[in-house]
Protein backbone atom coordinates (compact mmCIF):
# COMPACT_ATOMS: atom_id res chain seq x y z
CA UNK A 1 0.00 0.00 0.00
CA UNK A 2 1.13 3.49 -0.73
CA UNK A 3 0.98 5.86 2.17
CA UNK A 4 0.25 9.39 1.14
CA UNK A 5 0.69 12.10 3.70
CA UNK A 6 -2.23 14.43 3.61
CA UNK A 7 -0.20 17.27 5.06
CA UNK A 8 -2.12 20.47 4.77
CA UNK A 9 -0.64 23.25 2.68
CA UNK A 10 0.31 25.43 5.61
CA UNK A 11 2.16 22.68 7.43
CA UNK A 12 3.95 21.73 4.27
CA UNK A 13 4.89 25.30 3.49
CA UNK A 14 6.01 25.96 7.05
CA UNK A 15 8.10 22.80 7.15
CA UNK A 16 9.70 23.62 3.80
CA UNK A 17 10.54 27.18 4.85
CA UNK A 18 12.06 26.06 8.15
CA UNK A 19 14.14 23.34 6.52
CA UNK A 20 15.19 25.57 3.62
CA UNK A 21 16.20 28.47 5.88
CA UNK A 22 18.14 26.18 8.21
CA UNK A 23 19.98 24.38 5.44
CA UNK A 24 20.70 27.59 3.50
CA UNK A 25 22.23 29.27 6.55
CA UNK A 26 24.24 26.15 7.36
CA UNK A 27 25.44 25.91 3.75
CA UNK A 28 26.51 29.55 3.65
CA UNK A 29 27.79 30.05 7.18
CA UNK A 30 28.91 26.74 8.63
CA UNK A 31 29.94 24.44 5.78
CA UNK A 32 32.74 26.71 4.48
CA UNK A 33 34.29 27.09 7.90
CA UNK A 34 34.22 23.51 9.11
CA UNK A 35 36.02 21.32 6.59
CA UNK A 36 36.79 17.79 7.77
CA UNK A 37 39.30 15.52 6.03
CA UNK A 38 39.06 17.61 2.85
CA UNK A 39 35.28 17.42 2.66
CA UNK A 40 32.50 19.86 3.43
CA UNK A 41 28.92 18.98 4.21
CA UNK A 42 26.47 19.52 1.37
CA UNK A 43 23.42 20.85 3.18
CA UNK A 44 21.60 21.41 -0.09
CA UNK A 45 21.79 17.67 -0.79
CA UNK A 46 20.34 17.10 2.67
CA UNK A 47 17.52 19.57 2.04
CA UNK A 48 16.72 18.14 -1.38
CA UNK A 49 16.65 14.61 -0.01
CA UNK A 50 14.48 15.54 2.99
CA UNK A 51 11.91 17.31 0.82
CA UNK A 52 11.92 14.46 -1.68
CA UNK A 53 11.50 11.89 1.07
CA UNK A 54 8.77 13.89 2.78
CA UNK A 55 6.75 15.03 -0.20
CA UNK A 56 8.18 13.41 -3.33
CA UNK A 57 6.61 13.95 -6.71
CA UNK A 58 6.85 17.22 -8.59
CA UNK A 59 7.35 19.17 -5.38
CA UNK A 60 10.41 17.10 -4.47
CA UNK A 61 11.86 17.28 -7.97
CA UNK A 62 11.49 21.06 -8.21
CA UNK A 63 12.91 21.41 -4.70
CA UNK A 64 15.91 19.33 -5.73
CA UNK A 65 16.54 21.58 -8.71
CA UNK A 66 16.34 24.74 -6.59
CA UNK A 67 18.62 23.24 -3.94
CA UNK A 68 21.15 22.33 -6.62
CA UNK A 69 20.97 25.80 -8.11
CA UNK A 70 21.57 27.33 -4.69
CA UNK A 71 24.63 25.10 -4.25
CA UNK A 72 25.89 26.09 -7.70
CA UNK A 73 25.56 29.77 -6.86
CA UNK A 74 27.47 29.20 -3.61
CA UNK A 75 30.32 27.41 -5.35
CA UNK A 76 32.66 28.45 -8.14
CA UNK A 77 31.91 25.42 -10.30
CA UNK A 78 29.75 25.75 -13.43
CA UNK A 79 26.12 26.62 -12.79
CA UNK A 80 23.59 23.86 -13.36
CA UNK A 81 25.85 20.93 -12.53
CA UNK A 82 24.67 20.26 -8.98
CA UNK A 83 21.16 21.36 -10.04
CA UNK A 84 21.16 18.52 -12.55
CA UNK A 85 22.35 15.92 -10.06
CA UNK A 86 19.98 17.01 -7.29
CA UNK A 87 17.01 17.13 -9.68
CA UNK A 88 17.62 13.52 -10.69
CA UNK A 89 18.42 12.51 -7.11
CA UNK A 90 15.24 14.10 -5.75
CA UNK A 91 13.14 12.49 -8.44
CA UNK A 92 14.54 9.06 -7.64
CA UNK A 93 14.21 9.52 -3.88
CA UNK A 94 10.66 10.81 -4.28
CA UNK A 95 9.53 8.00 -6.56
CA UNK A 96 8.74 5.63 -3.76
CA UNK A 97 6.62 5.79 -0.63
CA UNK A 98 5.94 9.32 0.61
CA UNK A 99 6.96 10.37 4.06
CA UNK A 100 9.59 7.70 4.41
CA UNK A 101 10.98 9.59 7.33
CA UNK A 102 7.91 8.67 9.32
CA UNK A 103 7.64 5.24 7.80
CA UNK A 104 11.10 3.83 8.32
CA UNK A 105 14.04 5.99 9.30
CA UNK A 106 16.63 3.32 8.62
CA UNK A 107 15.45 2.90 5.03
CA UNK A 108 15.52 6.67 4.58
CA UNK A 109 19.04 6.78 5.95
CA UNK A 110 20.18 3.95 3.72
CA UNK A 111 18.68 5.55 0.65
CA UNK A 112 20.15 8.92 1.54
CA UNK A 113 23.57 7.34 2.03
CA UNK A 114 23.42 5.76 -1.40
CA UNK A 115 22.24 9.08 -2.87
CA UNK A 116 24.98 11.05 -1.10
CA UNK A 117 27.73 8.76 -2.39
CA UNK A 118 26.21 8.70 -5.86
CA UNK A 119 25.80 12.48 -6.12
CA UNK A 120 29.24 13.23 -4.63
CA UNK A 121 31.01 10.77 -6.90
CA UNK A 122 29.08 11.84 -9.97
CA UNK A 123 29.83 15.49 -9.23
CA UNK A 124 33.51 14.66 -8.71
CA UNK A 125 33.59 12.72 -11.97
CA UNK A 126 31.97 15.63 -13.81
CA UNK A 127 34.59 18.01 -12.44
CA UNK A 128 37.33 15.58 -13.46
CA UNK A 129 35.92 15.55 -16.97
CA UNK A 130 35.87 19.35 -16.92
CA UNK A 131 39.62 19.30 -16.36
CA UNK A 132 39.92 19.46 -12.60
CA UNK A 133 41.66 16.98 -10.35
CA UNK A 134 42.78 13.47 -11.14
CA UNK A 135 40.17 10.75 -10.86
CA UNK A 136 41.44 9.09 -7.69
CA UNK A 137 42.19 12.37 -5.96
CA UNK A 138 38.70 13.65 -6.69
CA UNK A 139 37.16 10.41 -5.50
CA UNK A 140 39.15 9.75 -2.35
CA UNK A 141 40.21 13.25 -1.31
CA UNK A 142 36.93 15.00 -2.02
CA UNK A 143 33.91 12.85 -2.88
CA UNK A 144 34.13 10.24 -0.13
CA UNK A 145 34.78 12.68 2.76
CA UNK A 146 32.01 14.93 1.44
CA UNK A 147 29.53 12.07 1.30
CA UNK A 148 30.51 10.83 4.76
CA UNK A 149 30.19 14.28 6.38
CA UNK A 150 26.92 14.96 4.57
CA UNK A 151 25.47 11.69 5.85
CA UNK A 152 26.60 12.57 9.38
CA UNK A 153 24.88 15.96 9.10
CA UNK A 154 21.73 14.33 7.72
CA UNK A 155 21.28 12.26 10.88
CA UNK A 156 20.08 15.06 13.21
CA UNK A 157 17.54 16.21 10.62
CA UNK A 158 16.09 12.79 10.04
CA UNK A 159 15.98 12.03 13.77
CA UNK A 160 14.15 15.25 14.56
CA UNK A 161 11.71 14.85 11.69
CA UNK A 162 10.97 11.21 12.43
CA UNK A 163 10.42 11.94 16.13
CA UNK A 164 8.03 14.74 15.29
CA UNK A 165 6.06 12.74 12.79
CA UNK A 166 3.04 13.16 15.05
CA UNK A 167 2.98 16.68 13.73
CA UNK A 168 2.01 15.36 10.32
CA UNK A 169 -1.37 13.84 9.78
CA UNK A 170 -0.79 10.76 7.71
CA UNK A 171 -3.51 8.74 6.17
CA UNK A 172 -3.59 5.43 4.39
CA UNK A 173 -5.02 5.90 0.93
CA UNK A 174 -4.61 2.65 -0.92
CA UNK A 175 -2.62 -0.56 -1.01
CA UNK A 176 -1.08 -2.01 2.10
CA UNK A 177 1.36 -0.12 4.29
CA UNK A 178 4.82 -1.52 4.75
CA UNK A 179 4.67 -0.80 8.47
CA UNK A 180 1.16 0.11 9.38
CA UNK A 181 1.81 0.11 13.10
CA UNK A 182 4.18 3.03 12.81
CA UNK A 183 1.85 5.27 10.94
CA UNK A 184 -1.01 7.38 12.09
CA UNK B 1 8.89 0.07 -0.19
CA UNK B 2 6.44 0.22 -3.00
CA UNK B 3 8.77 0.69 -5.89
CA UNK B 4 7.14 1.85 -9.02
CA UNK B 5 3.97 3.07 -7.37
CA UNK B 6 3.84 6.76 -7.37
CA UNK B 7 1.29 9.13 -6.06
CA UNK B 8 0.57 12.81 -5.77
CA UNK B 9 2.73 15.39 -4.22
CA UNK B 10 0.63 15.36 -1.15
CA UNK B 11 -0.51 18.91 -1.53
CA UNK B 12 -4.10 18.04 -2.15
CA UNK B 13 -3.93 14.32 -2.48
CA UNK B 14 -6.20 14.41 -5.49
CA UNK B 15 -3.94 14.66 -8.55
CA UNK B 16 -1.18 12.13 -8.66
CA UNK B 17 2.06 13.61 -9.95
CA UNK B 18 5.24 11.64 -10.39
CA UNK B 19 7.28 14.70 -11.19
CA UNK B 20 8.35 13.06 -14.45
CA UNK B 21 7.48 16.07 -16.56
CA UNK B 22 9.17 18.38 -14.07
CA UNK B 23 12.22 16.12 -14.15
CA UNK B 24 12.53 16.35 -17.93
CA UNK B 25 12.07 20.12 -17.97
CA UNK B 26 14.44 20.78 -15.06
CA UNK B 27 17.10 18.42 -16.39
CA UNK B 28 16.94 20.33 -19.67
CA UNK B 29 17.18 23.65 -17.82
CA UNK B 30 20.10 22.37 -15.73
CA UNK B 31 22.02 21.18 -18.75
CA UNK B 32 21.34 24.43 -20.61
CA UNK B 33 22.56 26.42 -17.61
CA UNK B 34 25.61 24.18 -17.33
CA UNK B 35 26.47 24.59 -21.00
CA UNK B 36 26.00 28.36 -20.86
CA UNK B 37 28.05 28.58 -17.66
CA UNK B 38 30.93 26.53 -19.06
CA UNK B 39 30.97 28.58 -22.26
CA UNK B 40 30.67 32.03 -20.71
CA UNK B 41 32.59 31.42 -17.48
CA UNK B 42 32.00 34.11 -14.91
CA UNK B 43 31.14 36.78 -17.41
CA UNK B 44 27.76 37.91 -18.71
CA UNK B 45 24.39 37.42 -17.11
CA UNK B 46 25.32 34.28 -15.18
CA UNK B 47 28.42 35.93 -13.77
CA UNK B 48 26.36 38.95 -12.72
CA UNK B 49 23.80 36.66 -11.08
CA UNK B 50 26.52 34.84 -9.21
CA UNK B 51 28.00 38.17 -8.13
CA UNK B 52 24.63 39.34 -6.87
CA UNK B 53 24.15 36.10 -4.98
CA UNK B 54 27.59 36.44 -3.44
CA UNK B 55 26.77 39.97 -2.26
CA UNK B 56 23.54 38.77 -0.65
CA UNK B 57 25.30 35.84 0.97
CA UNK B 58 28.10 37.96 2.43
CA UNK B 59 26.44 38.69 5.82
CA UNK B 60 25.83 34.98 6.33
CA UNK B 61 29.41 34.13 5.46
CA UNK B 62 30.72 36.78 7.87
CA UNK B 63 28.37 35.58 10.61
CA UNK B 64 29.46 31.99 10.02
CA UNK B 65 33.10 32.99 10.19
CA UNK B 66 32.51 34.78 13.50
CA UNK B 67 30.39 31.94 14.90
CA UNK B 68 32.87 29.21 14.05
CA UNK B 69 35.92 31.14 15.24
CA UNK B 70 35.46 30.00 18.87
CA UNK B 71 35.37 26.38 17.72
CA UNK B 72 38.88 26.78 16.35
CA UNK B 73 39.97 28.42 19.58
CA UNK B 74 38.25 25.82 21.76
CA UNK B 75 40.97 23.24 21.25
CA UNK B 76 43.63 25.69 22.41
CA UNK B 77 41.61 26.72 25.43
CA UNK B 78 41.10 23.08 26.47
CA UNK B 79 44.80 22.42 26.11
CA UNK B 80 45.62 25.46 28.19
CA UNK B 81 43.14 24.51 30.88
CA UNK B 82 44.64 21.04 31.16
CA UNK B 83 48.10 22.47 31.62
CA UNK B 84 46.92 25.08 34.12
CA UNK B 85 45.07 22.60 36.29
CA UNK B 86 48.26 20.77 37.03
CA UNK B 87 50.09 23.83 38.30
CA UNK B 88 47.63 26.63 38.97
CA UNK B 89 44.40 25.00 40.10
CA UNK B 90 43.90 27.40 43.06
CA UNK B 91 44.25 30.47 40.88
CA UNK B 92 41.88 29.35 38.18
CA UNK B 93 39.24 31.98 38.92
CA UNK B 94 41.72 34.83 38.80
CA UNK B 95 43.40 33.38 35.81
CA UNK B 96 40.11 33.18 33.98
CA UNK B 97 39.77 36.94 33.76
CA UNK B 98 43.46 37.41 33.04
CA UNK B 99 43.36 34.77 30.38
CA UNK B 100 40.45 36.42 28.65
CA UNK B 101 42.24 39.73 28.73
CA UNK B 102 45.44 38.12 27.58
CA UNK B 103 43.72 36.40 24.67
CA UNK B 104 42.15 39.69 23.70
CA UNK B 105 45.48 41.49 23.80
CA UNK B 106 47.23 38.66 22.00
CA UNK B 107 44.64 38.81 19.27
CA UNK B 108 45.25 42.51 18.88
CA UNK B 109 49.00 42.04 18.93
CA UNK B 110 48.78 39.26 16.36
CA UNK B 111 46.56 41.43 14.21
CA UNK B 112 49.08 44.26 14.46
CA UNK B 113 51.90 41.85 13.58
CA UNK B 114 50.03 40.49 10.60
CA UNK B 115 49.20 43.97 9.34
CA UNK B 116 52.82 45.01 9.82
CA UNK B 117 53.95 41.97 7.83
CA UNK B 118 51.47 42.82 5.10
CA UNK B 119 52.74 46.38 5.04
CA UNK B 120 56.29 45.05 4.88
CA UNK B 121 55.63 42.88 1.84
CA UNK B 122 53.69 45.72 0.31
CA UNK B 123 56.62 48.12 0.66
CA UNK B 124 59.33 45.53 -0.09
CA UNK B 125 57.82 44.65 -3.44
CA UNK B 126 56.36 48.11 -4.07
CA UNK B 127 52.90 46.64 -4.55
CA UNK B 128 49.95 48.72 -5.66
CA UNK B 129 47.45 46.95 -3.48
CA UNK B 130 44.38 46.87 -1.27
CA UNK B 131 44.16 45.01 2.04
CA UNK B 132 41.18 42.70 2.58
CA UNK B 133 39.87 40.41 5.26
CA UNK B 134 39.12 36.73 4.67
CA UNK B 135 35.49 36.09 5.52
CA UNK B 136 34.95 32.55 4.37
CA UNK B 137 36.58 29.42 3.06
CA UNK B 138 35.42 27.35 0.14
CA UNK B 139 31.70 26.61 0.17
CA UNK B 140 32.13 23.21 -1.41
CA UNK B 141 34.59 20.35 -1.29
CA UNK B 142 35.60 20.62 -4.90
CA UNK B 143 37.45 23.89 -5.07
CA UNK B 144 40.07 25.54 -2.90
CA UNK B 145 38.95 29.10 -2.58
CA UNK B 146 38.51 31.83 -0.01
CA UNK B 147 36.11 34.76 0.00
CA UNK B 148 37.40 38.22 0.92
CA UNK B 149 35.43 41.25 2.06
CA UNK B 150 36.36 43.55 -0.84
CA UNK B 151 34.79 43.52 -4.26
CA UNK B 152 34.31 45.54 -7.39
CA UNK B 153 33.21 48.59 -5.38
CA UNK B 154 36.73 48.67 -3.92
CA UNK B 155 38.26 48.46 -7.38
CA UNK B 156 38.95 44.73 -7.46
CA UNK B 157 38.48 42.71 -10.61
CA UNK B 158 38.88 39.16 -11.85
CA UNK B 159 42.46 38.07 -12.37
CA UNK B 160 44.09 40.19 -9.68
CA UNK B 161 46.73 38.28 -7.69
CA UNK B 162 46.38 37.92 -3.93
CA UNK B 163 49.24 37.62 -1.46
CA UNK B 164 49.73 37.45 2.27
CA UNK B 165 52.79 38.25 4.33
CA UNK B 166 54.46 34.98 3.29
CA UNK B 167 53.87 35.30 -0.42
CA UNK B 168 51.48 34.38 -3.16
CA UNK B 169 48.24 32.66 -2.19
CA UNK B 170 46.12 32.86 -5.35
CA UNK B 171 44.13 34.90 -7.79
CA UNK B 172 40.65 36.46 -7.86
CA UNK B 173 38.26 34.43 -10.02
CA UNK B 174 34.98 36.22 -9.38
CA UNK B 175 33.90 39.51 -7.89
CA UNK B 176 30.66 40.93 -6.57
CA UNK B 177 30.25 44.52 -5.40
CA UNK B 178 31.21 43.63 -1.84
CA UNK B 179 33.10 40.34 -1.99
CA UNK B 180 35.60 38.48 -4.16
CA UNK B 181 36.39 34.79 -4.49
CA UNK B 182 40.08 33.92 -4.59
CA UNK B 183 41.25 30.66 -6.12
CA UNK B 184 44.10 29.42 -3.96
CA UNK B 185 47.40 28.29 -5.44
CA UNK B 186 46.80 24.69 -4.48
CA UNK B 187 43.44 24.44 -6.24
CA UNK B 188 43.73 21.88 -9.01
CA UNK B 189 42.77 24.49 -11.60
CA UNK B 190 45.42 26.95 -10.48
CA UNK B 191 48.50 27.64 -12.61
CA UNK B 192 51.10 30.23 -11.67
CA UNK B 193 54.18 31.01 -13.81
CA UNK B 194 57.06 30.45 -11.42
CA UNK B 195 60.79 29.84 -11.34
CA UNK B 196 63.52 28.57 -9.10
CA UNK B 197 65.09 31.63 -7.54
CA UNK B 198 68.69 30.38 -7.59
CA UNK B 199 69.03 29.28 -11.23
CA UNK B 200 65.97 30.97 -12.82
CA UNK B 201 64.62 27.60 -14.07
CA UNK B 202 61.14 28.40 -15.35
CA UNK B 203 58.03 26.32 -14.75
CA UNK B 204 54.34 26.39 -13.98
CA UNK B 205 53.21 25.97 -10.39
CA UNK B 206 50.10 23.79 -10.29
CA UNK B 207 47.81 22.73 -7.48
CA UNK B 208 46.21 19.38 -6.81
CA UNK B 209 43.17 17.95 -5.03
CA UNK B 210 45.40 16.55 -2.30
CA UNK B 211 46.51 20.08 -1.39
CA UNK B 212 50.05 19.77 -2.75
CA UNK B 213 51.87 22.04 -5.15
CA UNK B 214 54.10 20.98 -8.01
CA UNK B 215 56.38 22.97 -10.27
CA UNK B 216 55.76 21.53 -13.72
CA UNK B 217 57.57 21.96 -17.03
CA UNK B 218 61.02 22.38 -15.46
CA UNK B 219 63.54 20.92 -17.89
CA UNK B 220 65.19 17.73 -16.67
CA UNK B 221 68.71 18.93 -17.55
CA UNK B 222 68.43 21.82 -15.08
CA UNK B 223 69.56 21.47 -11.51
CA UNK B 224 66.88 21.84 -8.87
CA UNK B 225 67.63 21.07 -5.25
CA UNK B 226 65.49 20.48 -2.20
CA UNK B 227 64.97 23.73 -0.25
CA UNK B 228 65.38 25.89 -3.35
CA UNK B 229 63.04 28.86 -3.17
CA UNK B 230 60.28 29.15 -5.77
CA UNK B 231 59.22 32.65 -6.81
CA UNK B 232 56.85 34.06 -9.40
CA UNK B 233 58.44 34.54 -12.81
CA UNK B 234 56.24 37.43 -13.89
CA UNK B 235 55.47 35.74 -17.20
CA UNK B 236 51.90 36.23 -18.28
CA UNK B 237 51.70 39.64 -16.68
CA UNK B 238 49.39 38.63 -13.82
CA UNK B 239 51.75 38.12 -10.88
CA UNK B 240 54.59 40.53 -10.10
CA UNK B 241 57.99 39.04 -10.74
CA UNK B 242 59.92 37.71 -7.74
CA UNK B 243 57.17 37.19 -5.18
CA UNK B 244 57.93 34.24 -2.90
CA UNK B 245 55.69 31.18 -3.26
CA UNK B 246 57.32 28.30 -1.44
CA UNK B 247 60.28 25.95 -1.27
CA UNK B 248 61.13 22.74 -3.07
CA UNK B 249 60.49 19.64 -0.96
CA UNK B 250 61.39 16.92 -3.45
CA UNK B 251 62.79 16.53 -6.95
CA UNK B 252 62.32 13.42 -9.05
CA UNK B 253 63.91 12.63 -12.37
CA UNK B 254 62.39 9.93 -14.52
CA UNK B 255 64.61 8.33 -17.10
CA UNK B 256 63.83 9.74 -20.51
CA UNK B 257 61.42 12.34 -19.16
CA UNK B 258 61.67 15.85 -20.54
CA UNK B 259 60.71 17.50 -17.30
CA UNK B 260 61.46 17.14 -13.61
CA UNK B 261 58.80 16.35 -11.04
CA UNK B 262 59.23 19.06 -8.45
CA UNK B 263 57.09 19.14 -5.31
CA UNK B 264 56.73 22.50 -3.59
CA UNK B 265 55.58 23.48 -0.12
CA UNK B 266 53.91 26.88 0.02
CA UNK B 267 55.15 29.47 2.48
CA UNK B 268 51.60 30.65 3.16
CA UNK B 269 49.42 28.79 5.64
CA UNK B 270 46.11 29.17 3.88
CA UNK B 271 44.22 27.44 6.67
CA UNK B 272 45.10 30.31 8.99
CA UNK B 273 44.60 33.20 6.60
CA UNK B 274 42.86 36.24 8.03
CA UNK B 275 44.14 39.27 6.14
CA UNK B 276 45.43 39.41 2.60
CA UNK B 277 46.62 41.95 0.05
CA UNK B 278 45.13 42.18 -3.41
CA UNK B 279 47.57 43.50 -5.99
CA UNK B 280 45.63 45.93 -8.11
CA UNK B 281 48.25 46.87 -10.69
CA UNK B 282 51.84 46.11 -11.62
CA UNK B 283 54.63 48.56 -12.22
CA UNK B 284 56.89 48.20 -15.26
CA UNK B 285 59.71 46.58 -13.31
CA UNK B 286 57.31 43.99 -11.88
CA UNK B 287 56.51 42.64 -15.33
CA UNK B 288 58.75 39.97 -16.82
CA UNK B 289 61.43 41.67 -18.91
CA UNK B 290 62.09 40.87 -22.54
CA UNK B 291 65.20 38.95 -21.41
CA UNK B 292 63.07 36.84 -19.05
CA UNK B 293 60.68 35.97 -21.85
CA UNK B 294 63.57 35.14 -24.20
CA UNK B 295 65.17 33.00 -21.50
CA UNK B 296 61.90 31.11 -20.92
CA UNK B 297 61.51 30.56 -24.65
CA UNK B 298 65.09 29.38 -24.89
CA UNK B 299 64.58 26.89 -22.08
CA UNK B 300 61.46 25.52 -23.71
CA UNK B 301 63.05 25.31 -27.17
CA UNK B 302 66.08 23.63 -25.68
CA UNK B 303 63.82 21.03 -24.05
CA UNK B 304 62.14 20.29 -27.37
CA UNK B 305 65.44 20.14 -29.25
CA UNK B 306 66.89 17.72 -26.72
CA UNK B 307 64.14 15.12 -26.94
CA UNK B 308 66.05 12.45 -28.90
CA UNK B 309 69.25 13.21 -27.04
CA UNK B 310 67.65 12.86 -23.64
CA UNK B 311 66.00 9.60 -24.59
CA UNK B 312 69.21 8.18 -26.00
CA UNK B 313 71.19 9.19 -22.97
CA UNK B 314 68.56 7.86 -20.60
CA UNK B 315 68.61 4.29 -21.89
CA UNK B 316 72.06 3.17 -20.73
CA UNK B 317 71.72 4.90 -17.36
CA UNK B 318 68.17 3.84 -16.56
CA UNK B 319 67.33 4.81 -13.02
CA UNK B 320 70.14 7.29 -12.83
CA UNK B 321 68.97 10.47 -11.18
CA UNK B 322 71.22 12.57 -13.31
Amino acid sequence: MIIVPSIDKNTKRRLTVILAATCAVLQLAIAPNLPLFGGRANFMLILAALLAQLFGGRYGTVSGFLCGLFFDFCSTSPLGLMAFFLTVCSYVLGMEVRNKLADDTSISLTQFSVAAFAVSNAYALALVLLGGAGFFEALFARALPTAAITIACYLPFVMILSRNRQGFTLSSRRGSPSRPGRLR
Amino acid sequence: MATGRVTGSGLSGTTPSTGGRALIILVAVSLSLFTASVRSGDTGVLGALRGGFSAIAMPFRVAGSVLTAPIYGLGNIFANLTADQATLSELRAENEALRQRNIELEEKALLADRLAELMEIQSTYNLQSIAAKVISGSTDSWTSTITIDKGSSAGLSVGMPVVDASGVIGQIISVSPTTSVVRLAYDENSSIPAMIQSNRAQGILSGSASGGLSLDLVRSDLTVNVDDVVVTSGLGGVYPKGLPIGRVTSVERSAGALYLEVAVEAFSRVQALEEVIVITSLTDEQHASAEDIEEADAQEMSAVDNVPEVQTLAQPSDGDGG
